[in-house]
């Protein structure tokens, strides 16, 4: 037995304090309050008005209490289920929890054949699934694009009905509409067996984003609205730009944005009591030379942690950023921005972290960036897995075992903890010279090639069921009729 | 394959210490010969273990853990095969030359020889010419396996191979040599017959290098 004696599992990350926090906390009130948002949609501001908010025109005033009492029913803690009861598959939302996928809507995308740049088509998305189910420290799914070779409206509802055979780990599912949103619905609750059996093991997560500045949309708040009537965790998440769309300090961007999320969390609270809630999202810089929305600047992580930071101390989850990189191709650039982002994201426990696979600000999704960053992503998770400090791993017994001049290559103790204690790669090369040159000389970019390709020829998701499969046909024949008329 | 050898060779590859003697002894009972017990069981067993070891499937602990399960079933398949006049799969000397105390890479590539089925004698580290001209006569090895990790110790293996020569038993002996700043080009130079740039390919290249004897 042990008294008085403190121990910690990982590596203890934190940059703000409670001070610091509190006075962001109650700035993003005061925002709410004093100055709240443009609300573009009538019935979310009745919503409003019924509980307690001050509604003048399109403009919404929160009072503060209101705020916090949608904070308090958000739960902090819950389980986003694998669709085919994989348990290796589900995610656990809850503190010291960091989960990492894809992102969603590039437009273009890195053939995986030649490696070139391409506009995004339907044949992309159950290849980006298939890349998802299989790496091992990639958590949910996005597609990585907006599929340009079907009829416009209908990109988003394609694009789940692609991801969803093809990988059984919990989807982030955006969309045009409310349509859309109905569509996806229909085809995540034949799988789960009925609405009542998905609100038990809700098995994808639905995704819309506010305007900044201090904008709530009507398609934002139309998909939200949606989402709460079905009790579909949410995902509300701005994407503002320091120096343009948002002010240009990182703790003036994070209150602004703290506010535009929890808007849609009062929102989403009053329809829905304790329905699961992120606030999100993508906090950057506009580079101030390329006029860009930069996916790799140092800035993108630092706000990121900070924002989760607040969305802690607030009760919240985030949905947080990285893994991303505005390099145009497979290179140092895109590997030093993005893993340094992810390693960032690993350290704040963020919960959610998207975009890992985003290339060119956000322009062209590549797999081989999403490989690659499962490998730093390992890295990383390793990292923060922290050391173990007990009488076995102390290991002074060990030690005297083996004494001056021995090894301990045939302990026991080495082979009881060399799998578990030691991170090992799948893309990194550790082998001798002679031996990387006789298996081919390959740098990181011809592994990961090779790793995708193979995963993609050789991996098999759990299927759906027979009637999700008639399900998604139906749900598709209806949209190319809606879209005809 | 007979079940007895195929649980011979899962002893194997699962490194399983507590079976492999019972194992083997089970399979002389069954009237099996050593050398069918060797390739159908020993070997079997390794070369599956070599197999999944370069996929990355299998680590070194486990590997070695297979090659002590090799070496006890060796223990009592050895006489009999010698016995019986078996060809064997020879003999390796090793040793940390003079001036060099690291010796963790030789010791991996002594066992992992043992693996590949040879009989090992490891001299130990900082061992002096002589002392290896003598082990050579009294051991009669197929292959001398030396190495060193410093720079200043590398240049011993030379001296070592001179001393061999002057002693009369340089052509007795294949030598191998390896360690992290020995190249194959510095192999060449002073005369060895081999280079290995790790445990794994230095268990091949004895293999490699007693067949060309």
């Amino acid at each position: 037995m042990r008294t008085n004696y403190r121990m910690n599992s990982g590596v203890r990350f934190q940059m703000l304090s409670d001070d610091q926090l509190e006075e962001m906390f109650w700035g993003v009130l005061h925002l709410l309050e004093h100055t709240g948002l443009d609300v573009k949609h009538e019935q979310a501001r009745d919503i409003l008005e019924k509980a307690g908010a001050w509604v003048d025109g399109e403009r919404v005033r929160i009072p503060s209490y209101l705020v916090k009492e949608s904070l308090r029913m958000a739960p902090r803690s819950f389980t986003l289920y694998a669709r085919d009861g994989n348990h290796k598959h589900d995610i656990r939302i809850g503190p010291g929890r960091a989960h990492f996928g894809p992102g969603p809507t590039c437009p273009n995308f890195i053939d995986v054949e030649t490696m070139e740049r391409r506009p995004y088509v339907n044949s992309d998305v159950p290849a980006v699934a298939k890349m998802v189910d299989a790496l091992p420290n990639i958590d949910f799914c996005e597609s990585l694009g907006t599929v340009s070779d079907v009829h416009h409206d209908l990109g988003a509802l394609y694009e789940f009905a692609g991801m969803f055979p093809n990988t059984s780990k919990p989807i982030v599912a955006w969309s045009y509409d409310q349509h859309d949103s109905a569509g996806i619905h229909q085809i995540a609750v034949a799988e789960a067996g009925g609405q009542r059996a998905f609100e038990q093991r809700p098995n994808y997560v639905h995704y819309c984003e506010p305007l900044s500045p201090l904008v709530s949309t009507f398609e934002a708040l139309d998909k939200l609205i949606f989402a709460a009537k079905h009790r579909i965790p949410l995902i509300f998440t701005p994407c503002p730009i320091a120096g343009g769309t948002a002010p240009v300090t990182a703790a003036g961007i994070i209150t602004q944005g703290a506010a535009e999320s929890w808007m849609g969390l009062t929102v989403a609270q009053a329809l829905q009591p304790g329905l699961p809630f992120f606030m999100g999202g993508v906090y950057s810089v506009m580079d101030m030379s390329a006029m860009i929305l930069a996916y790799g600047a140092p800035e993108l992580p630092l706000f990121m942690a900070g924002v989760t930071e607040l969305a802690h101390y607030a009760g919240l989850p985030l949905w947080q950023t990285g893994g991303c990189t505005d390099s145009k191709c497979f290179d140092g650039q895109a590997v030093i921005e993005g893993s340094m982002s992810v390693f960032f994201s690993a350290l704040t426990g963020g919960d959610l972290c998207h975009d890992v696979g985003y290339t060119e600000s956000a322009m062209t999704g590549s797999v081989f960036q999403l490989c690659a960053m499962d490998e730093a992503i390992g890295y990383s998770r390793r990292i923060a897995r922290g050391i173990e400090v007990n009488d076995d791993t102390l290991a002074v017994n060990v030690i005297q075992d083996v004494g001056p001049n021995g090894h301990y290559l045939k302990e026991k103790h080495t082979r009881r903890h060399f799998k578990s204690e030691f991170w090992y790669p799948n893309l990194l090369d550790r082998q001798d010279f002679e031996s990387w040159e006789m298996t081919g000389g390959l740098t990181l970019k011809d592994r990961t090639a090779a790793r995708v390709r193979d995963i993609l020829a050789t991996h098999s998701p759990a299927p759906i069921k027979p009637e999700t499969e008639k399900a998604i046909e139906k749900v598709l024949a209806q949209a190319e009729e809606r879209v005809q008329e | 394959m007979s079940d007895i050898l195929e649980q011979v060779s899962t002893a194997i590859i699962e490194g399983d210490l507590d079976e492999i003697v019972d194992l083997t002894e089970d399979a002389l009972d069954e009237d099996l010969g050593a050398e069918e017990i060797l390739n159908g069981g020993l070997m079997a067993g390794m070369d599956y273990v070599g197999v999944e070891f370069k996929a990355g499937n299998m680590f070194v602990p486990e590997v070695l853990r297979s090659a002590r399960a090799m070496k006890m079933s060796m223990e009592i398949l050895n006489p009999l095969l010698v016995e019986s006049g078996v060809q064997m799969m020879g003999k390796v000397l090793l040793g940390t030359v003079k001036g060099d105390l690291h010796d963790i890479g030789k010791n991996l590539v002594g066992m992992m020889c043992e693996g590949a089925g040879f009989t090992v004698k490891d001299l130990g580290k900082d061992i002096t010419p002589e002392e290896f001209v003598e082990a050579v006569k009294e051991f009669g090895p197929d292959v001398l396996g030396m190495s060193a990790l410093l720079t200043t110790t590398m240049r011993t293996m030379e001296s070592t191979i001179k001393v061999l020569e002057e002693a009369g038993v340089r052509d007795k002996v294949k030598v191998m040599i390896g360690g992290a700043p020995v190249t194959q080009a510095f192999a060449d130079q002073i005369g060895a017959d081999g280079y290995a740039s790790n445990a794994a390919s230095a268990a091949e290249l004895a293999k490699q290098l007693v067949s060309q004897a």
